[in-house]
């Protein structure tokens, strides 16, 4: 008999736990309190969640747990940085989305907000965030195998002109934003190259390496160890100015091809937050964006400090958005 | 610089204490399933700054190999994974524990583990340039010929062949389809749900299908009829002769074939152990001992992905290039604290890369002695009667799944192959042929699809190398072999 008990107690023990689990996924889409609050807010009271939308240890989750160790501090409460994942971003921001508008879920935003809108990964774009502050952008560079022919961006555009899709450029996936500016230099030179995606990882540097494809579309700190180790040249860089620690690489600008496209980064909260919260938010990451701590730590991972505000930081938003989606319909990526 | 004045500098109390809490944090990371190495390590990437570059970088990777210990561990006590890297040690680790063989199976996994990590560092230090341009040989049309015989000669994992296996193999590769294409861009079979993007998590699945699997068949059976696991005595706990004697052999091949797949980009210390499996299954000579218990199939794998965690060293090391998502971490843990990787590295900071090698050789003495009296305490574990134990497992299944990526979709994932685990074993369908399906499908798809690209529609680069063509030949002569050895291999059993 005490047998049974026990198995029928174990058996309703477990249950329990089940429901708990599932109350607790539903539980926190629910209830977000209409009031408008006008008079001062105490605010924040606990720990702020960052959703990082990529891996850990990835370019962005280094700059996104720098950000928040400095930005805690500034707001007296700690940052607690959480990777969700996936779809290109897609699943972090469904995530944050469903979050309740009260300034303690944050997400480190970025271009993906766009491509993965436009891919067609998830059914609402950047109008349903709003826009703190903006932080960083990191420029774009083609890079070729040490002992590649090319002297210069313009003898390859050349080479690539003359022979065209012979060319293979790799990027970190079809329809993102390396692919991307990889397309918007085939627009703005006429060169036409073979776009070869190879996902998250560096393997498209190891493939120049190895000799299989001829160039290749990153961020620079991605390929920085290369690079220092003259295996790997970069071409030019995307941007207005040259990166600090690439001191001897030009950007295109410089070379007569007027594309600047650049990954910003930046720090959004679900529409509907305060606007209280977010002015006391967009004030601590106006902080960070000044501490000089931060500005080497950016300056190391090959970044650089572009401060916007909540106002214009959606402004830009939206513009990105319009541009990238031009791009993204030119090689059919385009879904909605 | 030699191997001496490498330990001279990991021997220093600073330096040692750091490879002391990596190892014990990797360890932790190993045993819970879901927490993976590569969060473990991202979450201290600011103490590896404040330690500075020699101890920081000891501490990361102390974390870094030794999860490759821990993971057996649940594997073995109740068929939970605690690694992706670990889940073939369920098929033999959970079986001896029923017999009980728990605490043996442990150490074996410890010891083998140690043979491993401490061969792959000799092997990294002599080869490491060599083996760095061979790994730069495989482009993508190389890398698909690769999977090709990878799936040939995985697909007869389980050893009873038959279309069965086939059929698994072919779901695993179609349900490594789901979520964002490995390519970049598109969401594919999810239903407009978006949090599926993530794909199936494969550890939500392996703790599915063979942790929550094994509870429900459990429940299943009326209480009489479960076998009350043999009792653990004290002198139980550790190996017998016998039973080193059969391992010792599995531990070399298994470090050996581990440490070269480790040069493989992706998941390469889950591919390790699948294949070490394998080979262990077809040369043994106990094969009527595998799928009960064999104690050859828990040192093989557990040897295997330790070499290959070693082995994947090299890629980052000599090149700078990440080929997996742990060594992406340890490669950011490097330029957060100043140093580059790749080849200037040993240039550079010659102290952090002898200190880091140096380390190495102690860390994996310490997991040993560290991980050997755990042995006892973990086979306790098997003497809790199953209702109380199995309502636990449950939990620290959903806790897991959900820990892998915090995403509860991986969750539903979880409970859902938890019932076909139940079914699959109830119709005797072999979930390990599904789970390397799921290992090797993005690779797969992802080198065949950039193969074809790069080709520009022109079939001949797949056998435009002589690496590919060995790699057909072989695929071809393992066809034929088994056509003719196993006639049966094609019917359904």
């Amino acid at each position: 008999m005490i047998k049974k008990f026990l198995a029928i107690l174990t058996a309703s023990i477990m249950l329990a736990g089940l429901g708990l689990v599932a109350a607790g996924c539903g539980g926190a889409q629910g209830s977000s309190n209409g009031k408008t609050q006008e008079q001062k807010i105490e605010f924040p009271t606990k720990p702020i969640e960052m959703t990082v939308l990529f891996a850990p240890g990835s370019g962005a989750d280094l700059l996104a747990r720098k950000v928040a160790e400095l930005a805690g501090k500034e707001l007296g409460q700690p940052i607690t940085v959480v990777n969700r994942t996936g779809a290109g971003g897609a699943v972090g921001y469904s995530y944050v989305k469903e979050q309740k508008p009260d300034g303690y879920s944050i997400v480190w935003n970025s271009n993906s907000i766009n491509t993965a809108y436009h891919a067609g990964n998830m059914n609402f774009n950047y109008t349903a965030f709003s826009g703190v502050a903006e932080l960083t952008t990191e420029p774009v560079s083609i890079a070729v195998k040490a002992d590649a022919p090319w002297k210069d961006i313009n003898e390859f555009i050349e080479y690539a002109k003359k022979n065209p899709g012979k060319v293979r450029i790799g990027n970190s996936g079809n329809g993102s934003f390396t692919h991307l500016v990889a397309v918007a230099l085939e627009n703005k030179t006429g060169a036409k190259f073979t776009h070869v995606p190879f996902g998250q990882g560096g393997l498209a540097i190891s493939s120049v390496l190895g000799g299989q494809i001829e160039a290749s579309s990153q961020l620079p700190a991605e390929i920085m160890s290369q690079v220092k180790a003259g295996q790997v040249r970069i071409l030019a860089i995307t941007g207005e100015e040259r990166l600090k620690i690439l001191p001897d690489v030009p950007t295109f600008k410089e070379k007569g091809i007027p594309l600047t496209l650049s990954l910003w980064r930046g720090i959004a909260v679900p529409a509907g937050t305060p606007e209280s919260v977010i002015k006391k938010l967009e004030e601590a990451f106006k902080k960070v964006a000044e501490n000089p701590e931060f500005k080497k730590f950016a300056e190391d991972m090959g970044a650089n400090i572009e401060f916007r505000g909540a106002k214009e930081f959606d402004q830009f938003i939206a513009e990105q958005d319009k541009e990238l989606a031009a791009l993204m319909e030119q090689v059919g990526m385009k879904k909605q | 610089m030699s191997v001496l004045s490498a330990l001279e500098i990991a021997l220093t109390p600073y330096n040692l204490l750091a490879c002391f809490v990596g190892v014990l944090v990797g360890t932790l990371t190993g045993v819970l399933p879901g927490l993976g190495p590569a969060a473990a390590m991202a979450l201290l990437l600011p103490l590896t700054v404040k330690l500075g570059p020699t101890a920081g970088l000891i501490m990361l990777a102390g974390i870094y190999y030794g999860a490759m210990y821990g993971g057996s561990t649940t594997s073995i006590l109740v068929n939970v994974p605690g690694e992706p890297a670990s889940v073939v040690t369920c098929l033999e680790g959970y079986k001896l524990a029923q017999k009980g063989r728990a605490g043996a199976a442990l150490a074996v996994s410890a010891l083998g583990s140690f043979v491993a990590g401490t061969i792959g560092i000799v092997l990294l230090q002599l080869f490491a340039p060599p083996l760095a341009k061979a790994a730069l040989a495989f482009g993508p049309a190389e890398f698909f010929a690769l999977t090709v015989v990878g799936v040939i000669v995985l697909s007869n994992l389980s050893g009873k062949g038959g279309i069965k296996a086939f059929l698994m193999i072919a779901l695993g590769l179609l349900l490594s389809t789901v979520g964002l294409d490995p390519l970049g861009g598109v969401n594919r079979f999810t239903f407009n749900q978006p949090l599926a993007g993530t794909g199936l998590s494969f550890i939500a699945i392996a703790a599915g299908l063979f942790g929550v699997g094994e509870i429900l068949w459990l429940a299943s059976q009326p209480e009489e009829k479960i076998e009350p696991v043999a009792k653990v005595r004290l002198r139980d706990l550790y190996p017998t002769k016998e039973e080193i004697k059969r391992a010792l052999p599995s531990m070399f091949r298994g470090t050996l074939l581990g440490f070269l797949i480790g040069l493989i980009p992706g998941p390469s210390a889950t591919i390790a152990s699948f294949a070490s499996y394998s080979l262990e299954k077809s040369t043994s000579k106990h094969k009527e001992e595998f799928g009960n218990g064999a104690i050859e199939g828990v040192a093989g794998p557990e040897s295997a992905n330790n070499a290959a965690s070693v082995g994947a060293m090299i890629p980052l090391l000599s090149l700078g290039i990440p080929f997996s998502p742990a060594i992406a971490v340890l490669l950011s843990g490097m330029l957060l604290v100043g140093v580059t990787p790749g080849p200037l590295f040993l240039r550079e900071h010659p102290d952090a890369f002898w200190g880091v090698i140096g380390s190495m050789y102690i860390g994996n003495i310490m997991l040993l002695i560290l991980n050997l009296p755990l042995v006892g305490i973990w086979a306790s574990i098997t003497r809790i009667p199953y209702k109380y134990l199995m309502p636990v497992v449950l939990l620290f299944c959903i806790v897991g799944a959900y820990a892998d990526n915090n995403n509860i979709f991986d969750v539903w994932v979880m409970l859902a192959a938890g019932v076909a685990g139940y079914l699959m074993r109830k119709y005797e369908y072999d979930p390990a042929p599904l789970l390397i399906g799921l290992v090797m499908g993005p690779i797969m798809e992802r080198s065949l699809r950039q193969a074809l690209i790069m080709g520009r529609g022109d079939l001949a680069i797949f056998v435009a190398s002589p690496i590919s063509l060995a790699m057909y030949a072989m695929a071809l002569a393992l066809v034929v072999f088994m056509l003719v050895k196993k006639p049966r291999v094609m019917s359904a059993d």
